[in-house]
């Protein structure tokens, strides 16, 4: 279970001539295990900051990040049980789909038999197994973006970050892709935040909806209510049917 | 007229290239009688010559090695302590031996090491040993600027995953930055050991007899001291040999370094590593490149400086040089702007192939040595003039096409853009010419046409290379003067000479830089 209480964090614009102007965000929600919470909202409404706060890349002025209760706000990136799923380069290019999962269970990569065997169900799961010798050069788009899930998987942490994780990918492939992490994130209990741009995605992959405006959730609630019939004004903005 | 004006710099530059070629062979005769060819057996079997060529490759490799190598770490210490105290100031210091001519550097190195420097090294410094160190001065700031970069090309999420999933230094090397890395090493290292291998001031001044001697050394000691054109000949051929070897290796790897890298490293997304560490690499770099510049400047001080600044000598070598560096700058942009004008033509109407051909011939004069070229040019131009009459033309010349890499480099890419982005647009407004090259192009690429002036004037104003093959007393510019007084013993003036060479270039370089670039935009901005 996820929630995150009154996380407050200003936004510095560090462009020139404060083209954007600083923001202040706040965010209340929460995620149950084997859930999975869509995030959508305009470009620069604070969706990907969200997932960096809780990932810690980003540090909040104040407020609470609880996972199963326990506060996780302080501690440092390694330590927090969270893992992140990007849009692009999850994979580094120069080692081979087995050994991408395997430095999520030990960046050491000295894997004992059980450790060795947790990689390949991984890579069972995400439909992989024959490809485990490949470079990231020598996938799709969307197998790539399977690898980085087989490796979610194998860090076996309770929370699932995904940053816009179908941003490359065709609408087959999306559909494809959804349908692995509603399976994955359900068998392995883990708490997901699901960041989109396509309404779609959102609608697809989960039943609850959140709607980021200007740094907070404006609005959190039944994804078909939401996008179908939408009730706040930024929301029909959004959508375009205003 | 675009066109015709790149093919006919396409012509120039072939018949540059391939007539002192032409007379080096014609010179050699190696072809020819069979006494000439029993002659030429024996030199190749000359213990000289293969010591020659032994040295050449192991003071190349060795300072090859140590520049990167060393380098490497100093770059990673700049990468991964992004807030480290003028940070950029020293970057810029490190920029300084780009224009900072070899033979000033070498009094430099000699003023540290010498027999009355600080850290005095003996008669060890002349032979491989302060090959290596003079060497290290100016390659070492170059791997480190060409290098740093790449920390910048690693994606954002590579270092966020890493930190998620709690790696350690090592493994952050190791999977992350040396993957990176070794994409862009051996490109620079190539190019750094091509610029060892044809280094000339450095071998010639503190290279020590037959022992330490390049290909480039012993040409120049064929033709100056044993008055053999034969066996300067075969050298200049070995050497064209080796570069085009290189040059071969050089061209497959498609990432060629910049001139003028980014070098703001993004410290907010890559996370400093142990600052300790990096203090001392960054701290030892600094000494290293700034003691001999520094002690230098201290000599010179200390030295005859009104003697040296009433010496007649001094103002007609420092006028020569000045004449010499804006008349070569003046022939590289020139000739490179219309070579990359076609070359960017072509470009937009699709003929690729074409454009690659046009801007690689601007840049295949680097291949053949200037010393080969000089070579040539004196075998040929001594049966038909008295060349030290002619010593400064030839000197201009050479100094001018030896500038078009640079050019090529630095406007190149620009120019390309540039095209891409506003042919069209001066078509459909029948902008051509003149109109078009006042109105648009020179205000658009101001910028980087200063830039190559600028460093195409310093170099050539700093060259000791051409001018020590074709120079006299008369003619002597001042790396030359500066070399002659260094072989009088004269050390005292000879630092004088230095320093005035080394604010000369960076005066001239500073003012051709802001008069033709003007002021960036940024600066602009804030002002």
């Amino acid at each position: 279970m996820l929630t995150i209480k009154a996380l407050k964090f200003t936004y510095h614009d560090t462009t020139k001539n404060k083209k954007y102007g600083d923001m202040e965000m706040c965010f209340n929600l929460n995620v149950k295990a084997g859930e999975i919470l869509s995030i959508v909202g305009s470009s620069g409404s604070g969706k990907t900051t969200l997932l960096n706060l809780i990932a810690g890349f980003n540090k909040p002025s104040s407020g609470e990040i609880l996972i199963n209760g326990k506060d996780i706000s302080g501690l440092s990136v390694a330590k927090r049980p969270v893992t992140t799923v990007f849009q692009a380069h999850n994979l580094f290019p120069h080692l081979d789909v087995f050994t991408n999962i395997a430095i999520g269970i030990k960046p050491s990569l000295k894997l004992n038999t059980d450790e060795k065997e947790q990689v390949y169900q991984a890579l069972e799961s995400v439909g992989l197994e024959n490809l485990s010798t490949r470079l990231p050069r020598q996938l799709s788009g969307g197998q790539q973006q399977r690898v980085a899930l087989a490796r979610a998987l194998v860090r076996r942490q309770g929370v699932l970050l995904l940053d816009e994780p179908l941003a490359a990918l065709g609408p087959a492939m999306r559909n494809e892709i959804i349908s692995l992490i509603k399976k994955l994130v359900a068998d392995k209990k883990m708490a997901a935040l699901f960041v989109s741009h396509q309404p779609s995605d959102a609608l697809l992959a989960s039943k609850r909806c959140a709607f980021i405006h200007q740094g907070s959730v404006l609005d959190l609630s039944d994804s078909e209510t939401m996008l179908n019939n939408p009730n706040h004004p930024e929301i029909k903005d959004y959508l375009g049917t205003l | 007229m675009k066109l015709k004006l790149g093919y006919l710099v396409l012509l120039l530059l072939m018949a540059f290239i391939t007539v002192p070629l032409a007379s080096l062979f014609f010179a050699s005769d190696i072809l020819g009688s069979q006494t000439n060819q029993e002659s030429s057996l024996a030199f190749w079997n000359d213990a000289y010559l293969r010591r020659v060529i032994y040295f050449s490759l192991l003071q190349g490799t060795l300072s090859t090695v140590l520049s990167v190598g060393i380098g490497l770490f100093v770059a990673r210490a700049f990468a991964r302590y992004g807030d480290f105290p003028f940070r950029s100031v020293i970057l810029s210091l490190f920029g300084l031996p780009l224009v900072v001519p070899a033979i000033v550097a070498v009094l430099g190195i000699v003023s540290v090491y010498g027999s009355q420097g600080w850290l005095p090294l003996g008669s060890d410094l002349y032979g491989l040993t302060g090959i290596l160190l003079a060497h290290l001065f100016f390659n070492l700031p170059l791997a480190v600027r060409l290098l740093l970069p790449t920390w910048n090309n690693v994606p954002q999420q590579h270092w966020r995953i890493s930190s998620q999933l709690g790696m350690n230094n090592w493994q952050q090397w190791k999977h992350i930055e040396w993957p990176a890395l070794r994409e862009s090493l051996p490109s620079v290292a190539v190019l750094i050991f091509m610029l060892c291998l044809t280094s000339f001031a450095v071998v010639l001044t503190l290279g020590g007899g037959p022992k330490s001697t390049t290909l480039e050394v012993a040409i120049y000691q064929s033709l100056r001291f044993d008055f053999d054109p034969e066996q300067a000949v075969v050298l200049a051929l070995l050497q064209l040999a080796l570069s085009i070897t290189i040059a071969l290796i050089a061209s497959r790897f498609s990432h060629l370094p910049d001139v003028e890298p980014n070098l703001n490293i993004r410290s907010s997304i890559i996370p400093t590593s142990n600052k300790m560490i990096s203090f001392m690499f960054i701290a030892s770099a600094v000494i290293f490149v700034g003691t001999p510049l520094l002690s230098m400047i201290i000599d010179a001080a200390r030295g005859p400086v009104i003697e040296v600044l009433n010496d007649a000598s001094l103002w007609r070598a420092a006028g020569f040089s000045i004449l010499i560096g804006l008349c070569a700058a003046t022939i590289a942009v020139t000739l490179g702007w219309f070579l990359l004008s076609a070359s960017a033509h072509k470009a937009y109407t699709g003929n690729i192939r074409m454009a690659q051909f046009l801007e690689l011939s601007g840049s295949v004069v680097y291949v053949v040595p200037p010393l080969v070229i000089g070579t040539g040019l004196f075998i040929l131009l001594s049966k038909l003039v008295n060349v030290f009459e002619w010593a400064i033309l030839i000197v201009i010349l050479i100094n001018g096409i030896m500038g078009l890499p640079f050019v090529i480099r630095t406007l190149g890419p620009a120019m390309r853009q540039h095209t891409q982005r506003y042919q069209c647009l001066c078509e459909s407004l029948e902008l051509s010419g003149w109109q078009r090259f006042k109105q648009i192009d020179l205000p658009l690429l101001r910028k980087p046409l200063g830039l190559s002036a600028a460093l195409v004037t310093a170099l050539a104003m700093g060259d000791l290379g051409v001018i020590a093959l074709f120079g006299s007393p008369e003619t002597a510019t001042l790396p030359l003067l500066l070399y002659q007084r260094l072989g009088a013993y004269q050390i005292p003036q000879a630092a004088v000479i230095a320093v005035f060479l080394l604010a000369s270039c960076l005066l001239s370089f500073w003012l051709i830089e802001r008069g033709i670039g003007g002021k960036s935009s940024d600066e602009k901005e804030s002002a």
